[in-house]
């Protein structure tokens, strides 16, 4: 699923490691998650909109392959 | 930077390493048993049952380590690998038996014993880690 944690994560200067930090998630998920290759789960989605005060809409595209 | 090894992975390490040295230990002893003291009638069946309980102590100890991890990408990444794993085994013997119910016409299979089904089991996971893992890179 495409996404626009990339954006978010240079917008805050933040690199995986830091977003994984503050996720407390492994770096590697990060990545599938980033790169798309991953979907996380909902609570985990729930948690990303937060931590970037968004909805998960605004940060997660549903293209449709899911 | 935040520590890319969970909790979880800490203890299943820690976990595995017992149970797989009880079971180093037990294959030792039992053979040991079998060449010096041949035993006879149902210890047979207990000696050869010693080096089992280890195994399914390690399985179990995967299981509970699946319930404990708290990073859904690596839980995935396991269960995938878990999967890959049972199914290079199921593959590889059941037409390695169906080699040897053939054996007498062609003659080519050698005997293999069955408790290396395990050892194929746990090497099949560790390579299907790196091929799942590579897949999300």
């Amino acid at each position: 699923m495409k996404n626009r944690l990339r954006v978010l994560r240079a917008e805050r200067n933040w690199s995986q490691a830091d977003l994984a930090e503050h996720l407390e998630v492994s770096r590697q998920s990060v990545n599938a998650i980033e790169t798309g290759k991953f979907d996380p789960s909902l609570p985990l989605a729930f948690r990303l909109a937060r931590l970037f005060d968004m909805t998960i809409e605004q940060i997660f595209v549903d293209d449709g392959s899911g | 930077m935040y520590c890319t090894t969970t909790a979880a992975q800490r203890r299943y390490r820690v976990r595995t390493l017992f149970a797989t040295t009880a079971y180093l230990l037990a294959i030792w002893g039992v053979t040991w048993m079998f060449r010096h003291r041949h035993p006879q009638g149902a210890a047979v069946y207990l000696l050869a049952l010693a080096p089992e309980l280890p195994i399914f102590a390690i399985l179990a100890i995967f299981g509970i380590y699946l319930a404990e991890e708290t990073d859904e990408f690596i839980r995935a990444v396991l269960v995938q690998s878990s999967l890959w794993a049972t199914g290079v085994v199921l593959a590889l013997t059941t037409f390695w038996s169906l080699l040897q119910s053939y054996a007498p016409a062609i003659d080519l299979v050698v005997k293999v014993p069955m408790y290396w089904v395990f050892v194929l089991w746990c090497v099949s996971f560790a390579l299907a880690q790196l091929f799942v893992q590579r897949r999300y890179k």
